[in-house]
């Protein structure tokens, strides 16, 4: 369960660029749901994951993880409730290690890291295993470097890595933003089994509304760094792409989008 | 021609056994320095005088470690394996990197202040073992004893010099206890790097009835700022070292480091001739130059006494 | 060369080959140009000779200068962490802050330990030269050395500490601690460093505040000829490229002061060593561009 009550960020209080980014924002998620996050450039979407994930401290307000008040936790202290992907498949893992050594990491997140070797035969074989059921020919290249593999294939890992030990909440930041259509579509196939499998709470972001209505189960729209629409079963099942970006319209006073063509996409 | 083979005709006449072979002597210090440099040539020197000459008898090898001692350990290694007749190394470091690695190549070295501190001997009088020498340790006695003649009311002497310097270290306790015995208050001011020997000066400016400088290659290579310091607030300025009187000092009484080699080569040629290092006691080098400078003394409204000027061997104009 | 100064070489440079390994954890493995190493060298040196010449057993004073090293690596790391100060500003300035230390530590400017028991002494006596003594024991400490290190980069905390260098947001991400990590790396860097400095005090007979200069570049110059040399990904190859390198570097001077050989001398080995690192750089790229080719 997450819950983000009367959240406010400000960057930069005080000098000539202040920017809230979030102003009261206030959403309540069930665990176990997979909720879409949409909304126009420079909405709060980012901020609002940073704040879920402990890179963003709030102003003021309140976040609350599996009923943990997790406000003022590091990054490194909450990972082992929230795992994320990020937009660039370069910061989600690690160019330096290997793919088992990175999957290792990832492995070890919440636990104690101790001095026992990070890599014994049976944790090698579990991750050969789990890499394999990509069907991406990748357990053969364990023993490669993540830099010497393509975008979809580290963020193809990077999903992997983010399900290797148990964490409660998933966040996806455009995390198909950089791929190809054909890498984009498998990235998404395989996010939807992982979160029914691990039954994630999950948050993704993406300016695609097609992906927003397709997958998930309840689809919010920020706007100002508020939630301005919040659509959940029989009304989100009757809406279309088109009814999507009428309202995306009126949120934001009758603007016309420049960018219709792609949000159809 | 003929006064060469008859001077190598009469030194084979008085050879001494030595001279029937050839002989190797390797020489290292710790950094090119001009004192150091001339102890070198000293030796060189006085070995020749001795009839062992570069490119007939004598093989001499000489390094500079740069400053750096894992460098110096290096060379002593080189020299180590090369097994010479004799090794000279100039300075502390140089001669603890050569003394560490052997105990049985003759070893003399040179420039050492604290022979024993630097536990290069145990006994300067009975040394033992392969290693012998000769100590620089300045005559402090002295200097306190020229800074009155030339100031008689002098109460207390600013020094300057670098505290990582350990051959400083040993002379500034020196003076204090000397000092102290003659009623002198010492008033130190460290520089660890030649950009910080102005600040230093000036900190004494004021404090102080006389600068004073040691043997320290650190101020030494920027007595310039400390002079100009000196000027500036009309103190006179006494040095260690008599090549810094030129460039500006009031007076030096100080080792020629030349005759310092010279006489580090005379024990070098004992140990060719025979002699047992471990027999040869370390000596405090002999012999000081009095250089004064009556111009740089007028500068700061002093007159200096007749009988330094008499004394001086050698006053710069 | 004479087999004394060949044997001197490699034992030269396998105490250096400590201050590779160190120089290799905060560069490479953490990405922090660290200089407080010009500093914790001679820490290390001095702690040991002065508490060995205070009547402690060596392997103890060794120990503590390990210590101390380490808490050289932290004051940097903390400067950086804590302070927000720039990596390389923060360890400049634990640098010179340590001269005075080693100063104070001294209590002068030069220890000798010509006549005092080592690390080394009960080895001497064994029947084998002191110039076989020496490489000897110390290989056998570079090599456990080595494997300690390795097998502390294959560990969990190890791989953490790997990712805290190599991406430090993806890191946090996975719960790394990355700040601590810092800390951590930065005490083993100079740790390591600090037992370089003690292991040269003991076999060269002395500790002087002046050994510490140029330190870092040595180090870093024995880190790119091992990866020139060995041109692996693999951490092992790195390490073991660490102690080689050291090694061949110090034979390299050796032969420049075989100076009959080349005609260079001990001043030239300041181009000798930037000739040499120069050349550790371009090589790979040459190499690259020949496979391109
Ligand atoms: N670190 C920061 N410092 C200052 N301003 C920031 C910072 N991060 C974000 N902002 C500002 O806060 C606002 C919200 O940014 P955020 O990244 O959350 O938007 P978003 O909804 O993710 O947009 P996009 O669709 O472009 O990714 C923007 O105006 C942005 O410029
Ligand atoms: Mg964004």
């Amino acid at each position: 369960m997450i819950e983000l009550s009367n959240l406010s960020v400000v960057f930069g209080r005080g000098t000539p660029l202040e920017k809230q980014a979030l102003s009261g924002l206030e959403l309540k998620i069930e665990a176990g749901t997979f909720v879409t996050v949409i909304g126009s450039n420079g909405a709060g979407k980012s901020t609002m994951l940073g704040v879920l994930a402990g890179d963003v401290i709030p102003t003021s307000g309140r976040v609350v993880i599996g009923g943990r008040d997790v406000t003022r936790i590091a990054t490194a202290d909450r990972a082992k409730y929230v795992a994320r992907v990020f937009q660039d498949p370069l910061t989600g893992s690690c160019g330096a290690l290997t793919i088992e050594e990175n999957l290792a990491l990832a492995a070890a997140r919440g636990r104690r890291r101790g001095l026992g070797l990070a890599l014994g035969s049976i944790r090698r074989d579990e991750f050969r295993d789990r890499v394999a059921e990509l069907k991406l020919g990748l357990e053969n290249r364990m023993h490669d470097r993540m830099d010497l593999l393509s975008g979809g294939q580290r963020q193809a890992l990077s999903l992997v890595m983010a399900t290797l030990s148990g964490s409660e909440v998933l966040l996806l930041d455009e995390h198909t933003a950089a791929l190809d259509p054909g890498m984009a579509e498998f990235v998404m196939e395989l996010t939807q089994s992982l979160v029914d499998k691990h039954k994630l709470t999950t948050m993704m972001v993406t300016h695609s509304m097609r992906q927003a209505l397709d997958y998930g189960s309840r689809t919010v729209m920020l706007h100002g760094g508020k939630v301005i629409l919040d659509v959940v079963g029989e009304s989100r099942k009757n809406l279309t792409i088109e009814d999507l970006i009428e309202m995306f319209r009126k949120a934001r006073g009758g603007e016309t989008l420049d960018d219709d063509a792609l949000l159809v996409s | 021609m003929k006064l060469l083979t008859a001077a190598a005709f009469a030194a084979l006449v008085f050879a001494q056994p030595a001279l029937a072979r050839d002989v190797t002597v390797d020489v290292t210090a710790i950094v090119e320095h001009p004192a150091l440099d001339a102890v070198r040539d000293g030796v060189k020197d006085a070995l020749g005088e001795a009839g062992f000459k570069v490119g007939e008898n004598l093989t001499f090898n000489y390094e500079s470690a740069q400053g750096n001692p894992g460098t110096a350990a290096q060379i002593a290694r080189q020299f180590i394996g090369n097994g010479p007749d004799v090794i000279v190394p100039i300075s502390t470091p140089s001669a603890q990197a050569v003394v560490s690695g052997t105990r049985d190549i003759p070893v003399v070295f040179s420039a050492v202040t604290d022979p024993v501190g630097a536990q290069l001997v145990k006994d300067l009088k009975a040394p033992g073992g392969n290693v012998t020498g000769l100590s620089d340790l300045s005559p402090i006695g002295d200097h306190i004893a020229l800074i009155k003649e030339i100031l008689p009311n002098v109460k207390t002497v600013g020094v300057l010099f670098n505290p990582g310097e350990t051959n400083s270290v040993t002379l500034v306790e020196l003076l204090k206890t000397l000092g102290a015995e003659q009623g002198i208050a010492v008033v130190e001011s460290p520089a660890t790097r030649s950009s910080e020997v102005q600040n230093a000066a000036r900190a004494l400016a004021g404090r102080v009835d006389a600068i004073y400088v040691p043997t320290d290659n650190t101020i030494v290579s920027a007595l310039e700022s400390a002079v100009a310091v000196a000027v500036e607030s009309k103190l006179p300025l006494f040095t260690a070292d008599t090549d810094s009187v030129s460039r500006g000092a009031v007076a030096a009484l100080g080792f020629n480091y030349y005759d310092v080699g010279k006489q580090t080569g005379a024990i070098v040629v004992r140990i060719l001739n025979g002699e047992k290092p471990g027999d040869i006691p370390v000596n405090v080098a002999a012999g000081t130059d009095l250089v004064i400078n009556p111009g740089a003394a007028e500068k700061i409204g002093l007159e200096l006494p007749k009988a330094v000027v008499d004394r001086a061997t050698k006053v710069i104009k | 060369m004479s087999l004394i100064a060949f044997l001197g070489a490699v034992e030269l440079g396998l105490v250096f080959a400590f201050v590779a390994i160190g120089v290799y954890l905060a560069f490479r493995i953490l990405d922090f140009p660290d200089l407080t190493v010009d500093g914790s060298f001679p820490l290390g040196a001095a702690v040991a000779a002065v508490l060995i010449i205070a009547g402690w057993n060596p392997w103890l004073a060794t120990a503590v200068a390990m210590v101390a090293g380490a808490a050289a690596g932290l004051v940097t790391a903390t400067l950086n962490v804590k302070f927000r100060i720039l990596n390389l500003l923060a360890s400049i300035l634990t640098m010179i802050a340590l001269f005075s230390v080693n100063l104070r530590v001294m209590g002068r400017p030069n220890v000798a330990l010509i006549n005092q028991d080592t690390m080394l002494t009960p080895f001497y006596g064994l029947g084998l030269p002191d110039f076989y003594v020496r490489p000897l024991f110390i290989g056998v400490l570079a090599i456990l050395a080595v494997f300690l290190v390795w097998r502390f980069l294959a560990s969990d905390l190890g791989l953490a500490m790997r990712a805290t260098g190599a991406n430090p947001r993806m890191a946090r991400a996975q719960g790394v601690k990355t700040s601590l990590h810092i800390y951590l790396g930065m005490a083993l860097s100079n740790a390591l460093v600090a037992l370089g400095g003690s292991l040269f005090a003991q076999t060269n007979g002395f500790a002087d505040v002046t050994s510490g200069v140029g330190t870092i570049v040595v180090g870093l110059a024995a880190v790119i000829i091992g990866e020139t040399l060995f041109h692996s990904r693999l951490i092992i190859w790195a390490l073991i490229g660490c102690v080689v390198g050291s090694v061949l570097y110090r034979i390299a001077i050796q032969l420049a002061l075989s100076s009959d050989i080349l005609g260079l001398k001990a001043s030239d080995l300041n181009l000798v060593t930037a000739v040499l690192v120069a050349a550790a750089l371009v090589l790979p790229r040459l190499r690259r561009g020949r496979a391109a080719a």
